[in-house]
């Protein structure tokens, strides 16, 4: 088999015109060597999902929201929201919030509460670690997925 | 009128409910699952709200998320679409529990309907004519002996919690009868809960012949026709058609009238379709289905009315508006519906449509979310378009039909399209001599 001389300005540029035009796939072949670019796959079944789109169009959006969206959806640390409900980030008015940003948490520890039909959810950190970055605002409604905070190890 | 709509559902029907609601001028809310983040439905609707993981008792079966994504958005009804919670009791209670409006009938008459001895006997005592039966729930074999032989062989064993085609055995002589029930009550315990089982005469060559009917909260009922749903594989329907070839104008007045007149003593509310069995003259009710159907839009086709805007206005307290006498019904209309399955082995085909063009053309219509690049999950039920035609008379239907299908492109899964264009040409089926068994022989030739 006769080895595909790899040529990287090719497949960027094919990534390039990947982003321009929408496409998801492109193939160019010749004689026997063929190069394939593929935007990223659709989300499988238990990926977590990309924050919601206000769109009223038929049109999907241009680009997948904003890679930052994408780092932060797939990070390693994200405590992605179990429910739909409204976050709260405090044990009740008044008083301190669960954590702080920069705070070191141990396992188990609750990050904030999830309100959905009058009931108070906890949402407890998976591992010990660093709260890095709260994403939610307290009182803010929050969808199945939905990225609430970062703790990282 | 509502402020906003939550659609409980996914698919073509939440399309079509988004369609309605956004020519109407009310804004909505698609719940989703992650899978069905980019359905087209969710794209169009005004806000949408994630509500679980793919499988459907985690998302569209899931009431406290559905309840909840209602509450955060502030919608005031929720459309139920068919299937998932539409038939739910308990579903339509909690929705009326928080305040708002479930649009659709009452969770009493969910209730009545989805036990099905209980709705044959409310019905028999309404004046609809049944299929000869058990009358009621037959607890143990002497009792099942009892009522067969009085019903004459063969019968059909039918679970009292099914529905929907589901749940049923026939005993085609005494000697079998023993062995069936056994098998029904167990499959019954399994799939429904219950073990409930009745008995009727099973029908040997009946058409399937439903009424759709619309009823408002102040007391008026109106039927807007029968459909045809013969063709059936599995007790699930492939094709449907308003109105009824086997029926006169005389035949369908006259079961509209005796089916609204029970209808109106009820108090029913809201959309809701009857169906029976309809063999040798003689109609023999089934069963009540208090949702919106599938197959709704060849009764819109005829009657020019859009159904889901009616069960929306009549959810929102308005009158109809219109009596029985104001509805008229012009031409001939055929759906097929298309799942995405062999259309030969019916072996499931999900998966990513690569390219997608519908028909389209004079009294050609498309209910389908799909768009090219989708995904077809394996999740979910398999019907991925409604093909409807309308033409003023059948034979030009069905010419609208085998052009309509010859036209549709599907590509990167499998789709019944196929089945549908052998179908269309058949003889037995353009002369409609056929029965809800047609089907079975033809596609295991």
């Amino acid at each position: 088999m006769s080895r595909i001389p790899l040529d990287p300005d090719a497949i960027r540029a094919l990534a390039g015109i990947l982003h321009e035009t929408g496409l998801t796939e492109i193939e160019i072949a010749e004689k026997d060597s063929r190069i394939r670019v593929v935007r990223a796959a659709v989300a499988a079944a238990e990926a977590p999902v990309p924050p919601p789109r206000p769109a009223r169009s038929p049109l999907p959006a241009a680009e997948p929201a904003v890679p930052l969206a994408d780092a932060i959806t797939t990070h390693p640390g994200v405590i992605l929201s179990p429910m739909v409900g409204v976050a709260y980030l405090f044990p009740e008015p008044g008083a301190p919030a669960f954590v702080t940003l920069g705070q070191a948490v141990t396992a188990g520890q609750t990050l904030l509460l999830i309100e959905a039909m009058k009931t108070f959810n906890q949402i407890k950190a998976p591992k010990a670690g660093t709260v890095t970055q709260i994403l939610v605002a307290n009182g803010m409604p929050v969808e199945y997925g939905e990225p609430l905070m970062i703790v990282e190890n | 009128m509502f402020q906003k709509i939550l659609i409980a559902n996914r698919g073509e029907i939440a399309l079509r409910i988004q369609r309605t609601c956004r020519e109407l001028g009310i804004p909505t809310v698609a719940v989703h699952s992650t899978i069905d983040a980019e359905a087209m439905h969710v794209r169009l609707a005004d806000e949408s709200v994630c509500i679980g993981p793919p499988p459907a008792r985690d998302s569209y079966l899931n009431i406290p998320a559905i309840l909840s994504a209602a509450s955060i958005t502030g919608a005031d009804a929720i459309h139920p679409g068919y299937g998932f919670l539409s038939e739910n009791a308990k579903f339509a209670e909690m929705v009326a529990a928080h305040g708002l409006t479930f649009i659709g009938p009452s969770p009493e008459h969910i209730q009545m309907m989805g036990d099905k001895i209980a709705a044959k006997a409310t019905m028999g005592r309404l004046g609809v004519p049944l299929v000869p039966g058990s009358d009621g729930a037959v607890t143990d074999y002497a009792a099942a002996r009892k009522a067969a032989d009085r019903i004459g062989y063969p019968v059909l064993i039918k679970a009292a919690a099914g529905g929907g085609g589901r749940g049923m055995k026939v005993a085609p002589s005494p000697a079998e009868l023993e062995d069936a029930m056994r098998i029904a009550r167990a499959e019954a315990r399994a799939a429904f809960g219950s073990d409930a089982v009745y008995l009727e005469k099973f029908l040997d060559r009946p058409r399937h012949i439903e009424l759709q009917i619309l009823a408002d909260a102040h007391g008026d009922v109106i039927h807007l026709g029968e459909r045809d749903c013969s063709l059936q594989r599995r007790h699930q329907k492939l094709l449907e058609e308003a109105g009824s070839p086997a029926l006169s104008a005389q035949q369908r007045d006259q079961l509209g009238f005796t089916v609204t007149a029970a209808l109106s003593t009820l108090g029913y509310r809201n959309a809701g379709t009857v169906e029976f069995l309809y063999q040798d003259g003689q109609f023999a009710f089934i069963e009540m289905n208090t949702r919106l159907q599938v197959e709704h839009p060849v009764t819109e086709m005829v009657c020019g009315i859009d159904l889901v805007r009616e069960q929306i206005r009549i959810a929102a307290g308005d009158r109809l508006g219109y009596r029985q006498s104001d509805v008229h019904f012009s031409g001939h209309a055929i759906e097929s519906r298309i799942t995405a399955e062999h259309p030969v082995s019916f072996v499931p085909s999900p998966g990513r449509v690569s390219l997608y063009h519908a028909p389209g053309g004079p009294g050609v219509r498309v209910d389908s979310a799909l768009y090219a690049g989708c995904v077809v999950p394996s999740v979910y039920d398999s019907l991925i378009a409604k093909l409807i035609v309308h033409a003023p008379t059948r034979p030009e239907a069905i010419a609208r039909l085998r052009r309509a299908l010859d036209e549709f492109a599907v590509i990167g899964i499998e789709t019944t399209i196929p089945l549908h264009q052998r179908v269309v040409d058949e003889p037995s089926f353009q002369a409609s001599d056929i029965t809800v068994h047609w089907l079975e022989r033809f596609v295991s030739d």
